[in-house]
């Protein structure tokens, strides 16, 4: 029998093609999958979802907002051997005045941590941002007991910029945020 | 519902909390509405489907002042309640729990103990919360011992609250702060 999560490629829509991924414009259809992860308590502890949302709200997201340029630019990420939608990422807080954004990866399937998926992503998305969105520079915040994420920032030549002081409540206890950047001369120069 | 997509936001042992389930509003509302559930909920007037869903619409982002969830049983794969954080006070740090298990071929199995016990978790360790309360009937014993099981504190008794079946009933005022919880957790 065929499980749910097994799509059909016709509704998945790549933008960018990675090895073993490929970002893919968003399908409103996947909301069921969006809600299983945002909700999944192993994996909103990371991506920072304290609060319970509806299917409604997620569907909400993807109503259009004409005349307004987003602050957001969000990806499905495929797995292309598995054929199988594992996460998003993207860029939120896109500040086109200052040229910065804040890019974010959740891999929603447990299943696949730990197997260079999110470095490939990330790398994906950071050349993306560069070489498309024309940004100066990408900044990412990430908790301190989030080991993952940070090494797959400094996989993908981030640098620590600061270490803000009990900025997240986690699991009962204040903990440090590191926040990474990476700015886009120093990334084409060692990307060329 | 497809065992990969139960959107699990909170993990416990026979019943976990999800998210509110915009295709089970007439379960809700059928629950609100039973006689037998509704005594100690307060409720005298009958509900809608749609007053109810009306009540659940997105929220856009705002912060909200209540989050409710729905009580999903583990084994038998079916919602048999819904739980409540509301009335949250952001500034004191307080809100209220509320909670009824629908279903009540599902009572006297300790399953509100244990919801009470995940939303005090979620309340204290994720929300930031520093005080709860939970209002009960005082014929309500089944809900005063689930609170009491979880470390609430008798704090007030509210004399004459409610108007219920021809009469006003008492209600017990039980409260419980994050700083007993943790004293409470770490002695076990």
């Amino acid at each position: 029998m065929e499980a749910l999560w097994q799509m059909e490629e016709v509704k998945i829509f790549p933008f960018i093609e990675g090895e073993n991924v490929a970002l893919c414009a968003q399908n409103s259809e996947h909301a069921k999958l969006y809600l299983k992860w945002l909700s999944n308590p192993k994996v909103r502890k990371y991506s920072r979802n304290i609060t319970p949302h509806t299917l409604e709200d997620i569907k909400k997201w993807f109503e259009p907002e004409p005349n307004q340029v987003s602050e957001w630019v969000v990806f499905e990420v495929w797995h292309k051997h598995d054929k199988r939608i594992i996460g998003t990422g993207g860029f939120s807080q896109v500040d086109w005045y200052n040229r910065k954004a804040n890019i974010f990866l959740t891999i929603g399937e447990p299943d696949y941590w730990n197997k260079n998926i999110g470095t490939e992503a990330s790398r994906l998305l950071i050349e993306y941002g560069f070489k498309e969105l024309n940004l100066h520079k990408i900044y990412a915040g990430i908790f301190t007991p989030n080991k993952r994420s940070w090494m797959v920032a400094e996989k993908n030549g981030f640098k620590l910029e600061a270490t803000l002081k009990d900025e997240c409540y986690v699991d009962g206890k204040y903990v440090d945020e590191y926040r990474y950047y990476i700015l886009q001369d120093e990334w084409l120069s060692s990307n060329e | 519902m497809s065992d990969e997509l139960i959107p699990v936001f909170i993990k416990g042992e026979k019943v976990s909390l999800l998210p509110i389930n915009m295709e089970n509003v007439p379960l809700y509302v059928k629950w609100e509405n039973d006689p037998k559930v509704r005594l100690y909920g307060r409720n005298a007037v009958p509900l809608t489907v749609e007053e109810f869903k009306k009540y659940f619409q997105p929220t856009g982002g705002r912060i909200a002042k209540e989050y409710h969830l729905e009580i999903w049983h583990n084994q038998d794969k079916k919602p048999i309640g819904s739980a409540g954080i509301f009335r949250i006070s952001w500034f004191d740090g307080r809100a209220y729990l509320g909670l009824s298990i629908g279903e009540s071929n599902y009572w006297g199995q300790d399953i509100g103990t244990e919801v009470t016990q995940l939303m005090v978790e979620y309340a204290f360790n994720e929300l930031n919360l520093h005080k709860i309360y939970a209002i009960i009937a005082v014929l309500n014993e089944a809900s005063w011992h689930c609170a009491e099981k979880n470390g609430f504190q008798r704090e007030g008794l509210l004399k004459e609250d409610t108007f219920i079946d021809g009469k006003y009933v008492d209600y017990y005022l039980y409260s419980l702060l994050k700083d007993e919880w943790i004293k409470a957790n770490t002695n076990i």
